[in-house]
């Protein structure tokens, strides 16, 4: 008996504004199947539709079918995730633990109390995302989303400086000689796209266009907001906010999985108060870290700078040592920052 | 509300379907609550025909009422139980994910949700060779992730090679909460309309087609700072069991600690006590 009748598509559930969904449903239309054979005029005139609402009620009742099924095996998935290199961080211990780098097309979150490393990770990042493929890297664009104006050109120069020589000393073929006329400096400081936003409703207007930008730029394979904290600390509506950054949220996601794009976040910490000690946790608030599929959390411990991954769904919670030098972010052991390249390149 | 319409029922033409639209009568409800006798009259057709239509629909569109015995046979053979994989984790749950029923687990971000789907998924596809559907709303899904857990269930790639192939048996969604909470609030109240009709979908999947739906939900705080499952109050009847996960928290530091804590907060079956238990290396086990 509970077979008796295939599951039929509400008329609710097409995607049509509200007062159209209205009155269709108060004309007795239920399912989709109650408009298959109905003609634009028939309907508009039982409905009390327009023409134009009519037809395109019947357009998306006749195409709603074939919109499902366009999933993939779980083969399917890990031969995509194969295929995809990862970003290199240059501190190899993290490296390691991530897998081979930030994966692309997931969302990283990078937390951290001020001056412990999280822009200068992105402004890394940003330069090796570059690293051409036959250096094992991928050879992509960045978009450099900048609200707290802490993206500093001159350091970017630092850092690409010390990628290019690092690059340069591994040249051992011709394919790699070729790649490195066209990898320098200039280069790379013009396959960063900065866009500066000085509040949240810039960053949600960024974020609409960001979709036209990136079928223009099909290369980009990072985005980087650094950090998407700032302009949402001083909210006075809380439930508009978390709104706000769940729409944010899956915004990100479908750039990330649509697009192959590596979306790197930074966020502030806050103190909370629990069982009256306090506690550093990430800003935004608990929902918010839904959003990320990794969380990064970068922290001292007297002079030491550690990072600990702190959510993924496929990596362990580990705790890595890493600093900050002229070059950009590197291991800890000098002897070890120069294997670092020729272990992931 | 459902609309007239030819061949619904024997004796429904597209003449009587026409001459009873001009009468005023559109909806299988109208048409049985109005009077027959001068319907018939209106639309020059016999009142025993009309009457006959009227039982035929009637029929069609009402609920049944189905004997204990007869639901307690359905549930003894077409009701399956699938084991997560965990043992305390199936004891919590009566012993698994009893198809034809939703099945929550809420948490916060890092309390293991997606190590609990994923764990799911690799078992009934690995050791009751059963497909499953895996619906990922905020990109977490990782092959490599799952290629390890199975790879903790067996050495060898051929087995690995040859899971799930028989019918569909679970729908997990991971997570409901992501695409539902940006509609929900403000002024606007499609939002919750959208909610229930997820809901309502998800609901006559599981029953229909007798598979176990598993969703996953964010948390939020309630006033006095104690863990709530998210989507609020008419969320809360949705799911027949719920099952709140937790980081252990070990010190003052939010570093971190690899054990976590279920607790069962809603279940038809089982007693709500707090049966607490920790897994630390069946779910975390990496």
């Amino acid at each position: 008996m509970t077979m008796k009748m295939k599951m039929q598509r509400t008329v609710t559930g097409l995607s049509l504004s509200p007062s159209v969904k209205v009155k269709l449903v108060s004309a007795g239309f239920q399912f989709t199947a109650d408009l298959l054979n109905l003609k634009p005029l028939q309907l508009s005139k039982e409905a009390g539709l327009s023409q134009q609402e009519a037809l395109e009620v019947l357009q998306a009742a006749r195409t709603d079918g074939d919109r499902a099924g366009a999933g993939l095996t779980a083969l399917e998935l890990l031969q995509q995730e194969d295929d995809i290199r990862s970003i290199v961080t240059f501190c190899s211990q993290l490296d390691t633990v991530l897998g081979g780098g930030l994966p692309v097309g997931k969302i990283t979150e990078v937390c951290g109390a001020p001056g412990v490393g999280k822009t200068q990770l992105c402004l890394q990042l940003a330069v090796d995302v570059q690293v051409p493929p036959c250096f094992g890297g991928i050879g992509g664009q960045v978009i450099y989303i900048d609200t707290e104006g802490s993206f500093l050109v001159q350091r970017v120069v630092d850092v690409a400086t010390a990628v290019v020589r690092h690059c340069s000393q591994l040249v051992e073929d011709d394919e790699q000689q070729i790649a490195m006329t066209a990898f320098t400096v200039e280069s790379i400081l013009s396959n960063i796209f900065l866009v500066r936003c000085h509040d949240y409703v810039e960053l949600l207007a960024e974020l609409h266009l960001l979709l036209d930008f990136l079928s223009n730029h099909p290369k980009v394979r990072l985005l980087v907001i650094d950090s998407v904290a700032f302009p949402f600390r001083q909210f006075d509506n809380l439930s508009q906010r978390s709104r706000l950054l769940n729409g944010i949220a899956q915004q990100l996601i479908t750039l990330a999985t649509k697009h192959c794009i590596s979306v790197v976040i930074t966020n502030q910490m806050t103190t909370r108060l629990r069982g009256g000690q306090s506690q550093l946790v990430p800003a935004l608030g608990e929902s918010w870290g839904h959003a990320p599929t990794i969380r990064l959390h970068l922290y001292w411990e007297k002079s030491q700078r550690l990072a600990t991954i702190f959510k993924s769904p496929g990596h362990m919670d580990t705790t890595v040592q890493y600093q900050i030098t002229s070059d950009g972010f590197r291991d800890v052991e000098l002897a070890a920052t120069k294997e670092t390249g020729s272990n992931c390149c | 509300m459902v609309v007239l319409r030819e061949g619904m029922c024997p004796g429904l033409s597209e003449d009587l379907v026409r001459d009873l639209r001009a009468a005023g009568v559109k909806t299988v409800e109208e048409l049985v609550s109005s009077d027959i006798e001068g319907l018939a009259q209106k639309c020059s057709v016999s009142y025993k025909a009309l009457f006959a239509i009227r039982r035929v629909l009637l029929a069609q569109h009402t609920a049944f009422p189905v004997s204990g015995a007869d639901l307690y046979e359905e549930l003894l053979s077409s009701t399956a139980i699938l084991s997560t994989g965990n043992p305390s984790l199936d004891k919590l749950l009566d012993s698994g994910l009893y198809t034809g029923e939703i099945t929550e687990l809420s948490g916060g971000p890092g309390s293991g949700k997606s190590q609990v789907c994923f764990g799911v998924a690799v078992h009934i596809s690995y050791h009751l060779k059963q497909s499953v559907i895996y619906i990922d709303t905020t990109g977490g899904l990782t092959a490599s992730r799952l290629l390890q857990m199975l790879k903790a269930e067996t050495s060898n790639t051929e087995e690995q090679a040859s899971v799930g192939g028989g019918s569909v048996k679970a729908v997990i969604v991971d997570s409901v909460s992501a695409v539902i909470s940006p509609l929900l609030g403000g002024k606007q109240n499609e939002g919750m309309s959208l909610m229930i009709q997820v809901a309502g979908v998800l609901k006559t999947m599981a029953k229909d087609f007798n598979v176990a739906a598993l969703v996953t939900n964010h948390v939020t705080r309630g006033g006095n700072g104690e863990v709530l499952p998210g989507l609020g109050a008419s969320w809360s009847h949705i799911p027949r069991t719920r099952i709140l996960l937790e980081r252990v928290e070990r010190a003052v530091s939010i570093s971190c600690s690899s054990l976590r804590s279920a607790t069962l907060i809603k279940s038809s079956r089982q007693v709500q006590a707090a049966l607490t238990f920790t897994s630390s290396a069946a779910i975390a086990q990496y």
